[in-house]
């Protein structure tokens, strides 16, 4: 239930709260969280898949911005700042669990081999099924897809086509060059395009 | 100089204009499959916004209930920690005023034992206060001191106060 000084702090700027926050203030950091809270954990359980590491993630992104938020500058918006804490600690967490996992489900390397720069993902004629598929089988392919690309990968594409940033903010937030994003992002968008062909032609 | 696969993400997201996107589309073999690709892509980012999307967070208020008594936790665990600091940090200076106290008590002490002992700096004489019997009635306010010079095997015999010499004490 939101009480009357909730209702108030929905008009006030996040770079206030952030001041706020930098003196302290707890409230302060609970509206924010209750601004953000649903997108990163969106982020995050779209780049695990699975809902309790995505709520664990999230909850370590927010923590981790808690105890540096006096470190946040205003250079960027908190948006982008609180994302780039968020992909940090769940790219991190996707390569220990590779480590730990011993293998692979992503692969660079083989991605990059596999696809040609210039090769077209364009449907061949005849090649698609025609049923139609339920939410769930959409979605379990869609998450299959992803987790066949490296954790970078996946950050450019979901940033770009679901956060819809700018390359410029996905830099940022990822810490690298734009080219680098927008490399990233022609590679992840051809291995879906080629994974995901039949899915996207029969909705 | 940006690569092909920059430019046609670029074209692809409409990022590209003017001269370098006449440039860029003259570089194509073919264009028509080129802008059936291009469709292909706004399919492909379509379908992820429209399943991907909506990922809800569910529990939402139990969620920031979590959060916050982790950042009590921490904040309590950061205060013991930072108290832990402070008391770790007075032991060594309170270690280190009574070591340099101790050693500037030793040094005073020993610096005025050596000065006094110094022969240099010693005194000639040594005064003592001789068992001499002042009669009191006769001189109440005398006193006999002797001086000893040591180099000069000189002794000085000093009287003060004395009214009349004792018959005894007259030298002969």
């Amino acid at each position: 239930m939101q009480t009357e000084a909730t209702l108030a702090q929905a008009d006030v700027p996040d770079l206030d709260l952030v001041t706020r926050c930098q003196a302290g203030d707890t409230e302060a950091f609970d509206e924010l969280v209750t601004r953000y809270r649903t997108r990163v954990f969106g982020m995050i359980y779209n780049m695990v898949h699975s809902e309790q590491d995505a709520w664990d993630l999230a909850q370590d992104s927010f923590l981790k911005a808690w105890k540096s938020i006096k470190r946040f500058r205003g250079r960027s918006s908190f948006y982008t700042w609180i994302y780039r804490i968020v992909m940090n600690v769940t790219i991190d967490w996707l390569r220990k669990k590779q480590i730990k996992g011993g293998g692979a489900e992503f692969d660079d390397t083989i991605q990059l081999r596999e696809v040609e720069p210039a090769s077209k993902t364009v449907p061949k004629a005849g090649a698609l099924p025609h049923q139609s598929m339920e939410r769930s089988e959409i979605r379990a392919r869609i998450d299959k897809a992803i987790k066949q690309l490296s954790p970078e990968q996946r950050a450019v594409i979901l940033m770009k086509e679901i956060e819809e940033m700018q390359y410029h903010e996905i830099a940022e937030t990822l810490g690298c060059s734009i080219g680098t994003v927008m490399s990233r992002l022609f590679y992840a968008r051809k291995k879906l395009q080629n994974l995901l062909r039949d899915v996207y032609e029969n909705i | 100089m940006r690569t092909f696969e920059e430019k046609w993400t670029a074209w692809l997201d409409g990022q590209l204009s003017g001269r370098e996107l006449s440039e860029f589309e003259a570089s194509l073999p073919d264009k028509a499959a080129a802008e059936i690709e291009k469709a292909d892509a706004k399919k492909l980012g379509a379908l992820l916004k429209s399943e991907l999307g909506a990922s809800a967070l569910r529990n939402e208020e139990f969620f920031s209930h979590q959060l916050r008594e982790r950042i009590l936790r921490d904040s309590g665990t950061r205060f013991a920690e930072r108290e832990a600091r402070s008391r770790t940090w007075w032991t060594i200076p309170r270690l280190l005023w009574t070591g340099t106290a101790s050693l500037a008590v030793f040094l005073i002490f020993t610096v005025f034992v050596i000065r006094d002992k110094n022969p240099a700096e010693e005194s000639q004489y040594l005064t003592q206060i001789l068992n001499a019997r002042v009669d009191p009635v006769v001189s109440p306010n005398g006193t006999v001191s002797m001086f000893e010079a040591k180099q000069d095997r000189v002794t000085v015999l000093w009287t003060e106060g004395l009214q009349s010499l004792p018959a005894d004490y007259a030298a002969k």
